[in-house]
């Protein structure tokens, strides 16, 4: 009687679940330092007692072993349609192929949530169903060492798998009250398989052979140990990656090696993407601070997006060229010397945001003291780092404080030059409300500039309300055609809606425009040193505004958004009469009443907490190193596993099935720490096992002698055969190899599962062949 | 001088001639010799069972050891357990080959010269001190072993099968010895020494001959013809590929160990596979294992082996022979056949 093909009870089965599922529900938890709330814990737990006893249920009414992980599958895609299938589902739990399509968005949107969200997150639904389905198959995994496969002990590995997420994301890891239940639900597990192991084989003594249900260990190892540790190091590592990416640190495109990583938002779309849906955040985080003369506080562009495809905004990629260092910048495209310019310094410490694109001030001359190599890019002068980025950079630069005069402005020639006919791009299909609109408002101005300040004007009325909020469809966060024929119909957004409305309006009357985007100038501190005051600028501040270009003048800021940022003196209707007083450039100027900028979802351009937080390679690496040490350190385990797995097949098949089953008892003797040699017979083998206390028993002896005599006679008898039927040798090879491990303690057991010396063994042995020339 | 005692008449055989004997049987007989030798000497058991193991195998053994361990007691008493012709030959240095082969005397009745059989005639032979004779006379019975007859004025006589010469020595730093020359010692098929009894054996060896030798009260269990069934059911003893390229593989690493000034010959493969057969048979196995070839690569091949000076110098007496312990390493490193596939 084979210990493990015993029959478990009901309640011995049910047991065992709930320790499986107190384990995973545990691991869980370790991903607590990486989302907010804890409504996501009990959706994932959810989504694990479901799937856990719902096979636990499937056990009871004898559905056969092998089916149980794939209808733990199956009831694990209904949980998810129950909960995340909307109005797709049949019948509440009935998946149909919307609900699979609603899946692979929520999973789209898991995937941008998790590269724009930094820690901690959000539980956005997308992000809650990545989550849940992580969990669900890491339970399945776990149901099936501890049930299936009856290896309780490998369970450690895919509950390993959110414990050690944390550690790749943030510094601190896993939290350490949260390791300590892990591991003391680990040995719960393993505690209650002792149990129910000791009372199943005393039960046996009783039942005989009458084991019906039996889910034999001896033909399960053969499909599932192998694949169960394939497949569990292959969940293991694509949970791993979808949830390591939770933070804008690391990027999902990046880690499977695609990718732009220079373009800031990942993957060159446009950073209007996704916006306000994910991320209103209610605690702003430092983006940097900077200090200058009372007065002079500039907007900082991170990137300037030039072009308009319809549906998206989105940055022209450029080659990066390497004569554009930094410390020597050019003069901004189209000023001219009549302007007024002045050029200010300014000190810059970065704080917290972290982007490969540097906040500088438009038009910038120089930069110094950056850590790395940045580059400027021709016509936006926004200045970029191949191998760096902004983390812990301080740095000073020269910017030019242009102010043209409405008359300068006024003058500029309404013919544009060829090179910038590209700023004038708009899609044929444009909805005729912009074209309405844009004739509607620019009807009476008699030159560009007229037009501009009239299209701002426009957008500053008292009809268009500044809000977060009013974006409520989805596809409302972006800057494309409909969102903004959308916007002038609903006359509510925030600053992506209103600085893409006035550049599209304003290319639609012939004057080029752009994008910007970046910080607008923050708020000044109490601090002051050495006569400069320290501004602020956190995450609230990110922003977007449209720039202009007039021949004479250059690149000129508007600033439609109302409540946001300042309006510059010459862009004020009227302001071209000349008679109005300056308007100092103080943050009094703001027409907010707080004397800081509301709140703007421009933040969630790209998330917060970190701000513009990139795929950062320090993290990427780091990741992928953790995943790759994390495979490594499973693949003995899969390679032995299956060896297993092909000696058991080469036993069913009859091939040389008494020296497979002698080789894979060896094999687990020598896992175990037995001393086993190539220079050792079988006999002597056989009689180093049998001083064992797992063999002292009459019945593991026997079957130790079965193997070795089957072994003897098919090595070195007259005979082909070893006389010994198959399934004799299979059970006494689980019998026996159940003695081998009985005798250890569970540490050594689950050391013998990661590290089988066998393979160390045998690789030394084919090295060791290969050096001497003899043999 | 020569001195030859009495050959010993044989009891009833269980067996008729040239019949066959399951591979059981063989075991369980080897087992009574073995236990009925045991009763005249306590303690010894592997020396009984090499040296039964080469009468099996029709090899010849050695046994070498100080003086008073047993050596002849081990022969007489493996002698008598079986119901075979015996002689015994003890070695002066002034002992003439005809004093082992015999002589032909002019026979006065028929005129004639008649062939007198010397001791060699027998079916065990006992060799009692080989080295203390000369070496002419050494020669003759090394003569005989290898080829199991007796040739004397132009006429060959067959020696009858089984024929097992059992030779006992003193280890050769002894007075007044002749150490056997490697080529001759390379003839026997096996040398086991005896080495001293355990204190609780020496006690029991006093209790029990304190009057008397036991070795009177020794029977034959085995009978001529049930020996021969035996040897013959060795000889049908399989031994498989992986094991013989085992052997092989054994006495080629001798030849090239570093330890070794001389390694096995061809002849020791062939009598350690042969040994190892009649080992396998005396375990109730019919196809030999490596562990039959291992349990006796020392008897077979360590009286081959010649150790070089440099290892003789820094050997550690105390750890035992030298040469045993090469053997045993050899063993020890060379890796077990597992066979493959393919069967041959």
């Amino acid at each position: 009687m084979r210990p493990d093909t015993i029959a478990l009870s009901r309640g011995q089965r049910l047991a065992l679940t709930a320790a499986s599922f107190a384990l995973i529900a545990v691991a869980s938890m370790a991903l607590g330092p990486l989302i907010s709330g804890s409504g996501w814990w009990w959706m994932c737990a959810f989504i694990a007692a479901g799937t856990l006893f719902g096979g636990a249920g499937l056990r009871a009414i004898r559905t056969p072993a092998s089916l149980v992980p794939v209808l733990e599958l199956v009831i694990l895609v209904l949980l998810l349609t129950l909960l995340f299938g909307g109005t797709t589902s049949f019948a509440l739990i009935v998946p149909t192929t919307g609900t699979f399509t609603e899946f692979g968005e929520l999973l789209g949107g898991a995937e941008r949530t998790i590269q724009q969200q930094s820690v901690p997150a959000i539980p956005v639904p997308a992000l809650t169903f990545a989550l849940a389905l992580g969990v669900g198959v890491l339970a399945v995994c776990i149901d099936i060492l501890v049930q299936t496969v009856r290896m309780p002990a490998l369970a450690a590995a895919p509950a390993l798998v959110p414990i050690l997420i944390p550690g790749f994301i943030i510094e601190a890891g896993a939290e350490a009250p949260t390791l300590v239940l892990a591991a003391a639900a680990y040995l719960l597990l393993l505690r209650v398989d002792v149990r129910v192991r000791r009372r199943a084989r005393i039960m046996a003594g009783d039942e005989g052979d009458d084991a019906a249900t039996v889910i034999s260990p001896a033909r399960v190892p053969i499909a599932s140990t192998l694949g169960a540790t394939l497949g569990l190091a292959g969940a293991g590592l694509v949970v791993a990656a979808v949830l390591a990416a939770s933070t804008p640190s690391i990027s999902t495109s990046l880690l499977l090696g695609t990718g732009n990583p220079s373009t800031i938002f990942g993957r060159g779309v446009s950073p209007f993407i996704d916006l306000g849906r994910d991320l209103r955040r209610p605690d702003p985080s430092p983006a940097f601070h900077y200090f200058s003369p009372d007065g002079e506080r500039p907007y900082f562009t991170l990137l300037t997006l030039d072009r308009f495809e319809g549906a998206t905004w989105g940055v022209t990629d450029t080659a990066i060229d390497g004569d554009n260092t930094v410390d020597a910048m050019p003069r901004p495209e189209g000023l001219s010397s009549e302007v007024r310019a002045d050029e200010h310094p300014i000190d810059v410490t970065i704080d917290e945001v972290r982007t490969t694109w540097l906040p500088v001030p438009y038009p910038t001359t120089r930069v110094d003291g950056l850590r790395g190599s940045w580059f400027w890019e021709d016509g936006s002068l926004a200045v970029r780092g191949i191998d760096a980025d902004t983390a812990g950079q301080r740095y000073q630069a020269n910017w030019l404080e242009v102010d043209p005069t409405p008359a300068q402005l006024r003058a500029a020639d309404r013919r544009v030059s060829d090179e910038f006919t590209r700023f004038l791009a708009l899609p044929d299909d444009l909805p005729q409300v912009i074209s309405d609109t844009a004739a509607q408002v620019t009807g009476t101005a008699a030159t560009p500039y007229d037009a501009a300040v009239a299209i701002q004007a426009f957008l500053r009325s008292p009809d268009f309300e500044y809000s977060t909020e009013a974006p409520v469809e989805d596809g409302y966060d972006g800057g494309g055609f409909d969102v903004i024929a959308q916007f002038l119909e609903s006359r509510a957004g925030y600053c992506v809606h209103f600085a893409s409305t006035m550049a599209v309006l304003a290319r639609e009357v012939g004057i080029p425009a752009r994008i910007s985007v970046g910080y607008t100038q923050g708020s000044p501190s109490q601090e002051r040193v050495g006569g400069l005051q320290r501004i602020e600028v956190d995450s609230h501040d990110l922003h977007a505004w449209p720039e202009l270009y007039f021949e004479g003048v250059g690149w000129v800021p508007f600033e439609p958004t109302p409540g946001r940022g300042l309006v510059p003196d010459y862009s004020r209707p009227g302001a071209g009469e000349g008679a109005g007083p300056p308007i100092p450039q103080s943050g009094s100027a703001a027409p907010s009443a707080s004397g800081r900028a509301a709140a703007d979802p421009g933040g969630g351009i790209t998330g917060t907490g970190g701000g513009l937080a990139l795929a950062d390679s320090w993290w990427l690496r780091g990741g992928v190193i953790a995943l790759l040490a994390a495979a490594v350190l499973l693949a003995p385990a899969a390679l032995r596993a299956g060896q297993r797995a092909s000696r058991l097949r080469r036993i069913a098949r009859g091939e040389r099935p008494a020296d497979a089953a002698w080789s894979e008892l060896t094999a687990t003797a020598r896992d175990l720490g037995v001393d086993v040699g190539i220079a050792d017979t079988p006999r002597a083998v056989a009689s180093r096992i049998a001083d064992r206390e797992g063999f002292a028993a009459d019945e593991a002896g026997a079957a130790l002698i079965v193997l070795r005599d089957a072994v003897e006679r098919e090595r070195y008898g007259p005979a082909l055969r070893t006389g010994v039927p198959d399934a004799d040798l299979i059970g006494a090879l689980e019998t026996a190899r159940a003695a081998l491990a009985d005798d250890e303690r569970a540490v050594d057991r689950i050391r013998a599962v990661l590290i089988p010396r066998s393979l160390v063994d045998r690789a030394q042995a084919a090295f060791s062949e290969r050096l001497s020339p003899g043999t | 001088m020569s001195e030859a005692i009495a050959a010993m008449g044989g009891s009833g055989t269980a067996v008729a001639p040239g019949a066959t004997l399951s591979i059981d049987d063989v075991g369980s007989r080897a087992a009574a010799i073995v236990q009925n030798v045991e009763t005249v000497i306590a303690g010894k058991r592997e020396a009984i069972t090499s040296a039964l193991t080469v009468v099996l195998a029709e090899g010849h053994l050695l046994i070498e050891d100080v003086p008073g361990v047993g050596k002849t007691m081990l022969a007489k008493a493996l002698a008598r357990s079986v119901d075979a012709t015996v002689s015994r030959i003890q070695f002066t240095p002034d002992l003439l080959p005809s004093d082992v082969t015999g002589v032909s005397v002019f026979d006065q009745a028929s005129r004639k010269f008649e062939f007198k059989r010397g001791p060699v005639f027998a079916n065990l032979v006992i060799g009692d001190e080989i080295n203390r004779a000369s070496p002419k006379t050494q020669s003759a019975l090394l003569e005989c072993m290898e080829e199991r007859q007796v040739t004397a004025d132009g006429t060959t006589y067959r020696l009858d099968a089984p024929f097992t010469v059992v030779a006992t020595q003193n280890p050769v730093e002894m007075e007044g010895t002749y150490p056997l020359p490697e080529a001759q010692r390379d003839r026997f098929m096996a040398r086991i020494s005896m080495g001293y009894p355990s204190s609780a054996d020496e006690l029991a060896m006093l209790a029990t001959r304190e009057t008397s030798s036991p070795i009177d009260d020794l029977t034959a269990v085995v009978g001529l013809d049930e020996l021969r069934a035996m040897i013959s059911a060795v000889q049908h003893v399989f031994t498989s590929q992986p094991v013989k390229e085992y052997a092989v593989e054994l006495a080629r690493t001798t030849r090239d160990d570093r330890q070794l000034r001389l390694g096995a010959s061809p002849r020791a493969t062939l009598q350690l596979i042969r040994a190892a057969k009649a080992h396998a048979a005396m375990h109730g196995r019919d196809f030999v294992l490596p562990d039959d070839v291992d349990a006796l690569a020392v008897p077979v091949l360590a009286h081959r082996l010649v150790p070089t000076s440099r290892a003789l110098g820094s050997h550690d007496r105390d750890s035992g022979p030298l040469i045993d312990a090469i053997v045993r390493r050899i063993v020890g490193e060379t890796p077990v056949p597992v066979g493959s596939a393919r069967r041959n």
